[in-house]
């Protein structure tokens, strides 16, 4: 089992480079762009994803952390998240990255709370499954909610230089311009403990676009 | 690190890991058969995975599509494509008819072909395995590449063996400039040779040369409408099948990479660009070279 620093490990799940399938995915930028949404509008786009599906992410993550360290079943988790995630589509391209990071715990922290947790879940969310990791890597809740921020934003961000005509030190501040919302979401979701406590603000016009992804003929990004 | 190194052999790269407790019974073979998780089911026993890469237009869909025309009656086959924009490769394979096109699927590469056969394999293994549980038992997973540079190659945590596909109307110089893929590959095939006497080229001087830098790996001059060339290509693919089923095939990683940039999304310029000594393989995917 790996015991490491928890800054370390955060910084660790945070990189991109994480060898979880993330670099497939856009956090719903591709469809917003196919969908018409003008380049200059991504910076409220992340202003909205926070509000909406982030929220429910990171919350979802600090319940699946709090679950796992409580010895608790994720099947509640599960379910909550899927509930708040109306599109198939979506909660495909969730779970596509939730098994790489099922996989990276199951090999990372094998004989923990956290494998005996998502060993229950084949296909478990990418919120629950980053829950999991983060009780096995030591992240306190805020830590596990401003890690979804972060890996949310910062995806998008990548995205958005293969996707449109960009200097990179733009992406570079709009992560860093997003600082203090991500603050404010992390703050709002860090003590939830209950399933049922989990918010369910929705952005249906991103999930609109999220959903009719896979029809569009010609996409680099999976969601 | 990606848990499904191949682990059959004493050189594989996941070998070097510490001993890991056995999964629960009901977990390596439940109910479902669902392979994965922390333990993978052994190389011998689960399908052999190929790769096929090579640049761009050399014949890598055309290359599947022959070996599920020739060879879907006697073996059970499923195909996993990458392409750089998502599906048109599956598409292409699951209009000619030579394969159920259920088990033809797309893996979204985000705009990295490289990364996710190389440095983040996972949508591709999860493909794969999604297919070895769907359609079991298989014999062989073809994964094609994204058409790529050179300098692209599986890792060996992704496939057992792999082709590298170069075709005659590319220029007869491109063995001679050499590449991991061309170098040491499993096999490398030099397509299109109907097509030599139109380019200007001499297939077999080609093949000759590649050869030769391949140390005595295997060099098979390709065109779909020479029976015997074909063929070659077949009992390749067999009695690779039957030493991954011996367990005396070892997957062998062709690295290392070429120069490339390590702080994605950032000018070159900004980045570290490096090379990796041959000791310094990207085995068992480390997952520090995303890009």
């Amino acid at each position: 089992m790996a015991v490491v620093h928890p800054e370390l490990a955060a910084l660790l799940l945070a990189d991109g480079r994480l060898p979880v399938g993330g670099h497939t995915q856009s956090s719903g930028l591709e469809p917003a762009l196919l969908a018409g949404m003008s380049a200059q509008r991504v910076p409220e786009l992340i202003g909205t994803r926070l509000r909406t599906t982030v929220t429910v992410d990171a919350a979802v993550a600090v319940v699946a952390r709090h679950h796992v360290l409580s010895g608790l079943c994720l099947a509640a988790v599960q379910d909550a998240w899927a509930a708040r995630t109306p599109s198939e589509v979506t909660r495909a391209a969730s779970v596509a990255v939730g098994r790489g990071h099922r996989r990276l715990l199951l090999r990372m922290w094998p004989d923990t709370l956290s494998s005996d947790a998502v060993r229950e879940l084949r296909a478990p969310s990418r919120p629950v499954a980053v829950g999991a990791v983060a009780a096995a890597a030591g992240l306190d809740p805020w830590a596990t909610a401003r890690l979804v921020a972060y890996d949310d934003v910062q995806a998008l961000c990548a995205a958005a230089l293969k996707l449109c005509p960009l200097d990179p030190l733009d992406t570079t501040e709009w992560l860093l311009a997003a600082g203090s919302a991500i603050e404010v979401m992390v703050a709002s979701v860090a003590q939830l403990t209950a399933p049922e406590a989990i918010p369910a603000p929705s952005a249906p016009l991103l999930e609109a676009w999220q959903h009719h992804h896979p029809d569009h003929p010609r996409r680099l990004f999976s969601a | 690190m990606p848990d499904a190194s191949p682990s059959h052999s004493p050189e594989s790269p996941g070998s070097s890991i510490s001993p890991r407790k056995p999964q629960s019974p009901g977990i390596a073979a439940g109910p479902s058969g669902h392979p994965s998780d922390g333990a993978p089911a052994p190389a011998a026993v689960r399908a052999l995975r190929v790769g096929v890469a090579g640049p761009v237009g050399t014949g890598k869909s055309s290359l599947i599509a022959l070996l599920c025309r020739e060879l879907s009656e006697e073996l059970q086959l499923a195909v996993v494509t990458n392409d750089v924009y998502t599906d048109e490769d599956a598409r292409m394979l699951r209009a000619a008819g030579v394969l159920d096109p259920d088990r033809i699927r797309a893996v979204e590469t985000g705009a990295c072909p490289h990364t996710a056969i190389r440095d983040d394999v996972t949508a591709n293994l999860l493909a794969v395995e999604d297919l070895e549980h769907d359609f079991e038992p298989l014999d062989v997973v073809l994964v094609e590449s994204g058409g790529d540079n050179l300098t692209a190659t599986f890792s060996p945590a992704l496939v057992d063996a792999q082709v590298f596909v170069l075709d005659v109307a590319g220029g007869g110089d491109v063995v001679r400039k050499g590449g991991p893929g061309i170098a040491r590959a499993d096999l490398l095939v030099v397509n299109k040779t109907d097509l030599a006497p139109y380019v200007g080229v001499d297939a077999a001087l080609m093949a000759r040369e590649g050869a030769q830098v391949r140390d005595g790996r295997p060099v098979i001059p390709l065109s779909r409408s020479d029976a015997a060339s074909v063929d070659a290509l077949c009992a390749w693919l067999r009695t690779t099948l039957v030493a991954h089923r011996a367990g005396s095939h070892t997957p062998e990683d062709p690295g290392p990479m070429a120069p490339h940039h390590h702080a994605a999304g950032r000018a070159p310029a900004e980045g570290r660009s490096h090379t990796h000594g041959p000791a310094d393989t990207h085995d068992g995917g480390d997952g520090v070279h995303g890009h």
